[in-house]
């Protein structure tokens, strides 16, 4: 093996970091995205067709580019917020760019679940929209949302092995340049077997939170 | 009927054997030699075909998409001679495909070079900088070896050219180095002190070697020398010889360092430098 257990414990913290802040901005990217999305498209609360066709072909956008290519095409922006392109930290802001759209996505599909019953129950009540969203939308849909999340953050974890691109490091990139590249297969075992372990624990997590929320 | 069959028989096989053996303008035998080249650039061999032909060889150059197919296809023999690579890639690939094939000249050097958008000098690079470098395991030992001739580290003696950063042995300016993929090198000098950029990266980056880097490779760096490869049988071959003369010349150096304007460095040393 080429790598010793301290490079893995560090990557491990690399990843951890990627993957927590990343999802932590990218849901507060996604997350009001996601929203809107529902409620401005047609027959909705707040039905506002320009604002809808716009988002979605924003977020379609995003969704489209190649995240390498993301990576690349976000330098200036990363560079204003981070003060450099390479690194850990400057991992992050193209994952976020990567991971709220797609949240976004996930979030519009939870939510467009939500039986319409429940809105209409709460219109006739004359709940104002915000009202709506957040005591009904929302608190009707969490349980879904979580496994949504548990999604987004596991392809997090997926894509934040290409972090090693901009010397973001990771349990993903050890896997590529040692066990990969440099056919060193204990440490592609040792890596990979440590990418399932998270990925398990963060399915298995996710699930119980869910049946947990829906239990209420 | 027999008589007429045979007669077109041996007709065809006249017409063939001429075309294997046509009669150039000035009566000497003319050898066709198919040579395969990677990517689209053949301008070096275009100039060198020029010559071979004066002399009755006619070089057909084959195009390869790959870094793979030049050195099957030799070994298969359906090419008879390839130059695409450096020593370094050809002794890893004839050991791991078992392939019975020989270098007979070296031709060129692709350097790689290190560059810095703040710093004009080496010595310059102050304490504790950051040095970008690419993160696959050949370019990293090539990255390593000529930091180590720019005198910013030591490596060890028995320093493995796929090596990685643990390998260093003595780095005086502790300086942190960030593996980052190789097309990424250049976009990354606003924010680090210096990159170590392949040649062909560099120059799709609009960079060049021999302007713009602060340190680059001369030839010494031996492993990543370019190389003619025959099949092992054909290493004493004079039709491949000579085509190997032809490319080590004077002329063909000249032209070497006007056409890539030094970004490409004619080196012609003994295959005994590259440990053949």
């Amino acid at each position: 093996m080429l790598v010793n257990s301290e490079q893995i414990i560090s990557a491990l913290i690399e990843t951890i970091q990627m993957v927590t802040f990343s999802l932590l901005f990218s849901t507060i990217l996604g997350l009001p995205l996601g929203i809107l999305l529902v409620v401005t498209r047609k027959g909705h609360l707040l039905q506002n067709l320009p604002v809808f066709n716009v988002l979605n072909g924003i977020i379609n956008i995003f969704r489209s580019v190649p995240f390498i290519i993301l990576l690349v095409a976000m330098i200036p922006v990363t560079r204003l917020i981070v003060g450099t392109s390479i690194g850990t930290a400057a991992a992050v802001v193209p994952l976020v760019f990567y991971a709220g759209p797609y949240i976004a996505r996930l979030i519009e599909n939870s939510l467009l679940e939500v039986d319409p019953g429940v809105i209409e129950a709460a219109e006739a009540m004359g709940a104002t929209p915000w009202q709506i969203i957040s005591k009904f939308l929302i608190p009707e849909a969490l349980s879904s949302l979580v496994l949504a999340l548990t999604i987004a953050t596991i392809g997090l974890v997926g894509a934040s092995a290409m972090a090693g691109a901009v010397g973001g490091g990771g349990i993903g990139d050890l896997a590529i340049t040692y066990g990969y590249q440099r056919f060193d297969t204990v440490t592609m075992m040792i890596t990979v077997g440590i990418l399932i372990v998270i990925v398990q624990g963060l399915q298995s997590f996710g699930n119980i939170a869910a049946k947990k929320i829906r239990r209420r | 009927m027999k008589k007429l069959l045979l007669s077109i028989i041996i007709i065809a096989l006249a017409i063939i054997g001429a075309g294997c053996a046509e009669k150039t303008s000035e009566g000497k035998e003319s050898t066709t030699v198919k040579l395969g080249v990677s990517g689209t650039d053949t301008r070096i061999w275009d100039f060198v075909a020029k010559k071979a032909e004066i002399e009755g060889i006619n070089i057909e150059i084959v195009s390869f998409s790959d870094y793979v197919a030049p050195n099957t296809a030799l070994a298969e023999g359906e090419i008879d001679v390839n130059a695409f690579q450096t020593v370094a890639y050809f002794d890893v690939f004839i050991k791991e495909h078992k392939l019975d094939l020989v270098p007979i000249a070296t031709t060129v050097l692709a350097p790689m070079g290190i560059y810095s958008e703040k710093y004009k000098d080496v010595k310059d690079i102050p304490d504790g900088a950051k040095i970008a470098l690419p993160n696959d395991a050949s370019n990293q030992g090539r990255a390593l070896l000529l930091l180590q001739e720019a005198g910013l580290i030591e490596l060890p003696k028995d320093f493995d050219p796929n090596g990685d950063l643990t390998q260093i042995k003595k780095n005086p300016k502790n300086i942190e180095f960030v593996p980052v993929v190789p097309a990424q090198t250049p976009r990354a000098l606003p924010d680090v002190a210096a990159s170590v950029i392949n040649n062909g990266i560099a120059g799709d980056a609009g960079l060049s070697p021999l302007e713009d880097a602060i340190f680059a490779e001369s030839e010494t760096a031996t492993p990543y020398l370019n190389i003619i490869a025959v099949q092992a049988k054909d290493k004493d071959n004079k039709t491949y010889k000579r085509i190997a003369e032809l490319y080590q010349s004077e002329d063909t150096a000249e032209f070497i360092e006007k056409e890539y304007k030094g970004n490409m460095i004619p080196t012609f040393v003994p295959l005994s430098n590259i440990g053949w």
